[in-house]
């Protein structure tokens, strides 16, 4: 059964892209696609450029990270990130100044080798722009053969237009870029996963995709969750993988993450800015801002007028169905953080179980969430029911009538199961 | 400690379970009405009832509703110390729905007491020792059911069983499946149909059943409500009914009948209620899709063998009772063939084979027209002239009935119960049934006598047995 969401898309689509991008100061959160272990390289008082490297991941994938702004590092500071928790902040005072290194005018977008433009991405510090924060490099280092590349414009969950709003202002840059990822690592085809109903993108790619003969849109049906990566995989290749799309010869890039790559291969630009989202009930004027990587969220939401007058708020890093409460508006800015929500306080009641299957009948990764909420204390049943696969799209919690948080119970199964391990 | 933080997602669907059991309600009400229609203001005006007995199947439902609630509620409040606001109780327990259920598979003759008897049980038995809503096994009202049929069924029969007091007029029939039950062969549409008019009274439900479960045409309309509405677990009564079909149709066309007989079959003993209503109740069926296509079929495959291999005819309330058992295995099944098809292929290769097999079976047991029964014996018999006398034991309801059956020039001339103690003999007397065998030689036309079925189901038995001797 296909899940269709309501979509709440209008409002932010209707009102223009807007800007700001002159915030005093700068908080370069230290966390990377999740993980927290990041050395800092910088000291209080240092000077540094914009796209200057601040920090770098330890572990497997050596991502660095970049200031977005000029000017000097005044120190650190804990502020709430997308995950819901506080993380410690490089506090980098804004000169105005947007001083930047090595930056190129008009470069050939494809004049460099496979290696280097690994190194570029990498060092740009580009990372998966839809949510998961994921190296961008790290896809295209592979010792397989990329056959095809997948460009995910789909953007399923309700509300967020920020990548839609992108792609229409700067849908020749990405075609550009696309068609440059494809000639540097030889890849034979793109495929650009826009959603059937999505007239307006499509209209606009079709206006300018007929110079690249490599790239073609693919028009995926308008069902949650159609932007996770292993669905588009599917629909587009008629073949799923295992682990990682790569064993298919694929490659899959947010669009947005694309539009960074440009950046890298035209002007040797790092990820110092993205558009986000900045919409639900609350917000007095729902739009999308394009803004500096480590702005506060509350400086933003100030500049397009403010909030509603309520008791409560909710305030939401990420949409509707994957997104994280945080528990203030202390929020900050990070290359993965792709809309903003601000809804009003609601009491939820919980009502039993009634059985009626629609989490099943719902689920994605086609698991069977009322059996893993009837289980969930017993590890030999829970690991039969493979919770692992949840991708905590929560169409489950969606589409429960009686109000019961499923998804829940699926986190705290998986947890469960990886403990026993 | 910090307040726990919202979870996500935070957007949930306007589809509330309020909302579902409202549209339960909604698809119920024609129902409802129509079960008021066709047992009350039907014989109210053909002046068979009071204006009591007109809106008595109203009254039956509203009273077994209210007692499932109160039933419910009294726990709540007395037990688990709940809140006592009613609306509150109303909204979020659903407890009306066990006791309009129930309501609607008794027979409408049922006492009254009875009836709040089985309503009580379907919430203490049926839901509430399980843990109240969510947590039962079994479907509440079917507890209740059985419960009341097994120790009362001579009393609900005493008091007049499934007809309405038009339909004992009119039809003088007992339900489809029982008249169905009383014959041994394949049957006629001329036996089987004829009586109740045509399969459009089938398919419209004015034919003898419980209360409310006879109108296949608005259970129909009620499931294309909920489908559309979202708000029910189709696949269980399409392959339900699906099954009941094709194994019937099977039957049927082994013994050279037609197309009426497997749609007589599930257009009769509230298959279409049972499947759309009963089969479906979230709690007690699967929630997987898989599960829930073998549960269906399954269903039908219990349906058919109970009603052409047991006495017990009616079947699909029974069916389901059994199969709400297995609703925990066939969940763990379907759970893991979502991830792999071959998990169920060998239950789905034994549902097929099941359905062909019985059906065969069946086909093959309503073929030999003549067999022995071990229910009947013969005690002597003599020439007497052109006549010859018999006399034979047949077993009743609770005796041997011994009886002399007088053949002359291949009919029968005349029947004469010697021995019997059946507890509902008087009805059997009373109706002058004996006579009706006079110059017969051939029992099938013959209607057995409502609350007695049996008594007077082993008198035809015992001459058509003596007729098959006759005859050689």
């Amino acid at each position: 059964m296909a899940l269709h969401l309501p979509k709440y898309k209008k409002q932010t689509l209707e009102h223009a892209l807007g800007k700001y991008m002159r915030p005093k100061f700068i908080y370069i959160p230290l966390i990377s696609g999740g993980d927290t272990n990041i050395t800092e390289l910088v000291q209080k008082g240092d000077y540094v450029n914009k796209g200057s490297i601040v920090a770098r991941r330890k572990g497997n994938f050596k991502i660095p990270l970049v200031s977005s702004v000029s000017g000097t590092v005044v120190g650190f500071e804990e502020h709430l990130c997308y995950t819901g928790e506080t993380v410690k902040c490089i506090k980098i005072e804004n000169d105005f100044k947007d001083s930047e290194l090595n930056i190129k005018k008009n470069r050939k977008l494809s004049s460099i080798s496979k290696k280097s433009f690994i190194e570029l991405i990498k060092e740009k510090g580009i990372i998966g722009m839809g949510g998961a924060g994921f190296p961008t490099y790290a896809k295209y280092d592979s010792k397989r053969k990329i056959n095809t590349l997948i460009v995910n414009a789909v953007e399923c969950e309700p509300y967020i237009t920020a990548d839609q709003m992108l792609a229409l202002s700067f849908s020749e840059e990405i075609l550009e870029a696309i068609d440059a990822i494809l000639e540097i690592n030889e890849i034979e085809e793109a495929y650009i996963a826009v959603k059937k109903t999505n007239t307006s993108l499509i209209d606009e790619l079709n206006n300018h995709i007929g110079t690249y003969p490599k790239i073609k849109l693919a028009l995926l049906d308008d069902i949650y969750p159609m932007g996770w990566e292993r669905m588009i995989v599917k629909r587009i290749m008629k073949e799923d993988y295992d682990r990682l799309p790569i064993e298919l010869g694929v490659v899959i890039n947010n669009i947005s993450t694309i539009y960074a790559i440009y950046g890298a291969l035209k002007y040797n630009r790092a990820l110092t800015e993205r558009t986000v989202t900045f919409a639900g009930d609350m917000m007095k004027v729902p739009q999308n801002v394009v803004v500096k990587i480590g702005t506060p969220v509350k400086e933003i939401i100030e500049s397009i007028e403010g909030l509603k007058k309520a008791k409560n708020y909710v305030f939401v890093a990420g949409g509707p169905m994957m997104g994280q409460a945080v528990p203030s508006d202390d929020l900050i800015v990070t290359p993965n953080l792709n809309c903003v929500l601000v809804l009003k306080k609601e009491e939820e009641t919980e009502l039993p179980c009634i059985r009626c299957g629609k989490c099943v009948a719902g689920c994605p990764a086609l698991l069977s969430p009322v059996l893993i909420k009837d289980n969930i204390n017993s590890v030999e049943e829970l690991r039969k029911l493979h919770p692992e696969k949840c991708i905590e799209c929560g169409a489950c919690s969606y589409i429960c009538p009686s109000g019961i948080k499923v998804r829940e119970y699926i986190r705290l199964a998986k947890e469960k199961i990886k403990e026993v391990k | 400690m910090k307040e726990a933080l919202a979870t996500g997602p935070f957007l949930r669907t306007e589809n509330k379970t309020n909302n579902i059991m409202k549209h339960l309600l909604i698809a119920l009400i024609p129902i409802i009405l129509f079960a008021f229609y066709k047992n009350g203001v039907v014989p109210y005006i053909n002046g068979k009832v009071t204006l009591y007995g007109m809106f008595l199947p109203l009254i039956f439902v509203f009273i077994s509703m209210f007692v499932t609630f109160f039933t419910e509620y009294l726990y709540a409040i007395l037990v688990k110390k709940e809140t006592k606001n009613i609306k509150y109780h109303l909204k979020t327990k659903y407890s009306i729905f066990p006791g309009i259920f129930f309501a609607m598979i008794m027979p409408l003759n049922t006492p009254i007491w009875i009836l709040i008897f089985g309503a009580i049980i379907a919430s203490v038995v049926g839901k509430i020792i399980f843990g109240g809503l969510g947590n039962n096994i079994f479907n509440p009202a079917l507890v209740g059911r059985l419960f009341v049929i097994t120790i009362f069924a001579a009393t609900i029969m005493n008091n007049g069983g499934y007809l309405n007091l038009y339909e004992v007029d009119t039809v003088s029939k007992a339900t489809p499946l029982s008249n169905y039950a009383a014959i041994e062969t394949i049957g006629s549409y001329e036996t089987l149909v004829k009586p109740y008019g045509s399969l459009w009274s089938f398919f419209f439900g004015m034919i003898p059943g419980s209360l409310g479960e006879t109108s296949a045409f608005l259970c129909i309309l009620g499931f294309l409500y909920l489908v559309y509405k979202k708000a029910l677990k189709w696949r269980i009564p399409v392959t339900y009914i699906t099954t009941v079909f094709i194994m019937t149709y099977i039957i049927g066309v082994l013994n050279d009948v037609g197309l009426w007989f497997p749609l007589f079959q599930i257009l009769s003993g509230g298959l279409f209620f049972g499947a759309i209503f009963m089969a479906t109740d979230p709690v007690t069926s699967p929630t997987t899709p898989i599960a829930q296509d073998i549960y269906g079929i399954f269903l039908g495959i219990l349906t058919v063998l109970f009603r052409f291999l047991t006495s017990a005819p009616e079947g699909v309330l029974t069916s389901i009772l059994i199969m709400n058992l297995f609703v925990i295995i066939l969940d763990r099944i379907g759970a893991k063939a979502r991830f792999d098809l071959k998990k169920v292929v060998v239950l789905i290769l034994i549902e097929f084979a099941l359905v062909l097999g019985l059906s065969l079976y069946i086909a093959e047991s309503k073929d030999e027209k003549v067999t022995v029964d071990p229910n009947f014996s013969i005690v002597s018999k003599e020439n007497q002239g052109n006549k010859k006398v018999y006399i034979a034991t047949q077993k009743g309801y609770s005796s041997t009935i011994k009886a002399k059956v007088i053949i002359s020039g291949d009919k029968v001339e005349s029947v004469e119960i010697l021995e019997q103690a059946d507890s509902f003999y008087s009805k059997v007397e009373e109706s002058n049934y004996v006579s009706k065998f006079k110059n017969i030689n051939d029992v099938s036309e013959i209607d057995t006598v409502s609350g007695a079925t049996i008594t007077s189901n082993a008198i035809k038995k015992l001459v058509n047995n003596v007729l098959i001797d006759y005859k050689g």
